[in-house]
């Protein structure tokens, strides 16, 4: 192998060798972060909300008038709702996971406790939440009917029997016996039980640190003469059925707004819509160094064999083959990407832990530097080859040629 | 040693054909010193790069040290000309970032040797051109003859059968042409086969024999005898056999 000329000729012009190494280390140092960030932003993106979200959707009705009676409209809707062919089930909702918005509540273990012992979201169902929701009932049992409350604006909501999700459970009682015990979201009481414990329902907040903490309350609350309904439709006939929901609801009330008619998989994409801007374009700039550095390769090792084709056909006069001078060539970039990368390692873990201080970020896996190394080489043998390829077909005849 | 027998190189475009080489036929026997002199553009290089298996011939054939080349792949002419033969350019062609060290070794390295060995020769051969103590220069650091004799210590470390030099002084003083003339003349004494082209009348008079190419054909009577000679030769050795 011819490691210590090629380098020791490398050091005799190091501006190039600079150029392009600095060129390649940089662009491990980004892409490495890039990548990691991009990696952390669809495991985010991939979270279950706990829902069925491919046959659920959400519709608002807003009523209007001065007879017009938000409870026994919205038990008239519900009724008309579970009715409708293709509708599994239907509830009313104030909460809905990744919309960003709806109510939490402190949960403690002690009335008038200073400090709570968890954060939860409060999604306010009737005994049909569970189904229409799509949520997995894991302990415990549902809410009956004769539990469900109607609240109205000012009213204060404490709710006497609820169900949790396992992580609050696990959070409120570590031991795993959350059923069954008592627990408070009103400092002066009263307590309200768990009699049941679903596997997972996201908060709607997708930034919140207890995003998998949420309670279920049989509380039937209109939010002024708006009401939100999640309706699951059978499956596969979601689309079909948001036609016919639309049409029966306008129907049985031709004075109301209907809006915000939504499925949940548009929710999601509302709801990641930052993250997924943010891994494109961080995807379009791993592309772009990478192609900079692809051609910046390409242009460099170019040069070098314009400006050395004497050099190159006295090397075949010399005895070397087209597989001799292909190899130099490439071994020639492989010593300069390698030297890129080990700047570029050290540059990727510094960046890193900036990264770790001014925004936060979680540590950069210590594997993603190698792999990052894989594919750079790979990248600069690719761009080389040309190039190289090029070279290797220069005529031995070209070292008599007069210059 | 070198035999080239009705040997033709025609250059084809699709208009014309021109004839570098036209029914070249030569023969140069082993320890020989032989000059190949002839007016530019009469086939001196072509005839140089045919012999150095720099360039491929079109017509007749070619034997290098009694191997016929004519059927040889690109592998295997860089093989043969690794093992066979020493070039010195007229233009040095010393690769500018290795040092003198370096630069010998190059054809070393495509030999296959080991670094011990390599080592060996590189040091001799420089030591033969009088450069041993230089050999962490770079060639920006030398003259030109001592260039050319790197150059020279290069083609030698090898150990070639046969050393073609184009034009070996073409670019040198006359003081360092003839310093370099004096060493090619030492190495010749030593057995090697020295083939050089020139168009310096008083370099080629030093060679033990010349060769005068005119229009890509050899027209110096000594070198078709000498091929005559070799034929008969090589025809009363089959009838004693």
């Amino acid at each position: 192998m011819e490691i210590r000329p090629i380098l020791s000729a490398l050091m005799r012009s190091k501006v190039s060798m600079i150029l392009i190494g600095l060129q390649v280390a940089l662009t491990l140092a980004i892409v490495c972060n890039a990548l990691f960030i991009i990696h952390e932003r669809l495991q985010r993106m991939d979270r279950p909300s706990g829902m069925n979200e491919a046959d659920t959707f959400i519709i608002s009705s807003t009523g209007f008038g001065q007879g017009f009676d938000v409870k026994s409209s919205q038990q008239a809707d519900l009724a008309l709702l579970r009715s409708l062919p293709g509708v599994a089930d239907a509830t009313s909702a104030i909460t809905v996971p990744m919309s960003q918005s709806g109510w939490s509540t402190g949960v403690s273990l002690k009335p008038n406790q200073t400090t709570d012992t968890a954060s939860t979201a409060l999604y306010l169902v009737d005994a049909h939440g569970l189904s229409a929701y799509g949520v997995q009932l894991v302990e415990g049992r549902d809410f009956k009917p004769e539990e469900v409350q109607f609240k109205t604006f000012n009213e204060r909501v404490v709710p006497t029997s609820v169900i949790v999700t396992r992580a609050l459970a696990q959070r409120l009682f570590p031991d795993g016996d959350a059923l069954g015990k008592q627990v408070y979201y009103d400092n002066e009481g009263p307590a309200s039980t768990i009699i049941g414990i679903v596997e997972r329902l996201q908060t709607p907040w997708l930034d919140s640190d207890f995003i998998d903490n949420s309670t279920l309350a049989p509380v039937l609350f209109p939010y002024g003469n708006a009401t939100r309904y999640v309706v699951r439709a059978e499956p596969g006939r979601r689309d079909e059925v948001i036609k016919v929901v639309e049409q029966k609801l306008q129907e049985a009330n031709p004075s109301r707004i209907l809006s915000k008619v939504r499925t949940l998989e548009q929710v999601r994409a509302e709801g990641y819509a930052n993250d997924r801007a943010m891994a494109i374009i961080l995807g379009a700039v791993i592309f772009a160094l990478l192609a900079i550095t692809a051609l910046g390769i390409v242009g460099m090792a170019s040069f070098w064999v314009a400006q050395r084709t004497r050099q190159i056909g006295t090397r075949r006069a010399l005895g070397a083959t087209r597989f001799d001078i292909l190899r130099y060539f490439q071994l020639e970039n492989f010593i300069i990407t390698s030297i890129g990368l080990v700047v570029g390692g050290v540059l990727a873990y510094a960046l890193s832990l900036w990264l770790m201080s001014a925004f936060q970020a979680p540590r950069l896996p210590w594997h993603y530097v190698p792999v990052g190394f894989l594919c750079l080489w790979t990248l600069g043998q690719l761009a080389v080859l040309g190039p190289a390829l090029r070279a290797s077909r220069v005529p031995p005849a070209v070292a008599t040629r007069s210059v | 040693m070198l035999k080239m027998t009705h040997l033709q190189k025609v250059y084809r475009t699709h208009l014309i054909e021109t004839y570098a080489l036209r029914d070249f036929s030569i023969n140069v026997a082993e320890g020989e010193f032989v000059a190949v002199t002839g007016p530019s553009g009469s086939g001196k290089t072509t005839f140089l790069n045919i012999a150095g298996l720099l360039e491929e011939f079109t017509g007749g054939s070619y034997l290098l040290d009694g191997v016929d080349v004519h059927g040889l792949d690109d592998n295997g002419r860089s093989r043969l000309r690794n093992e066979k033969i020493g070039f010195i350019f007229q233009g040095f062609n010393l690769i500018p970032d290795l040092n003198l060290f370096d630069n010998v070794d190059v054809p070393l390295r495509y030999r296959g040797y080991g670094a011990a060995e390599r080592k060996r020769r590189i040091e001799e051969a420089l030591g033969r051109v009088g450069l041993s103590s230089r050999m962490k220069h770079y060639p920006s650091e030398l003259s030109g003859g001592q260039q050319q004799r790197v150059a020279i210590a290069r083609a030698l470390a090898g150990s070639p059968r046969l050393l073609l030099a184009d034009e070996p002084t073409g670019n040198l003083d006359s003081l360092m042409a003839r310093g370099v003339m004096e060493l090619l003349e030492e190495i010749n004494g030593q057995g090697t086969t020295i083939v050089m082209v020139t168009h310096d009348p008083e370099l080629a008079a030093r060679a033990q024999r010349n060769v005068h190419v005119i229009d890509g054909q050899v027209t110096d009577f000594d070198a078709e005898a000498s091929l005559r000679q070799s034929s008969s030769a090589a025809a009363a050795d089959t009838a004693i056999a």
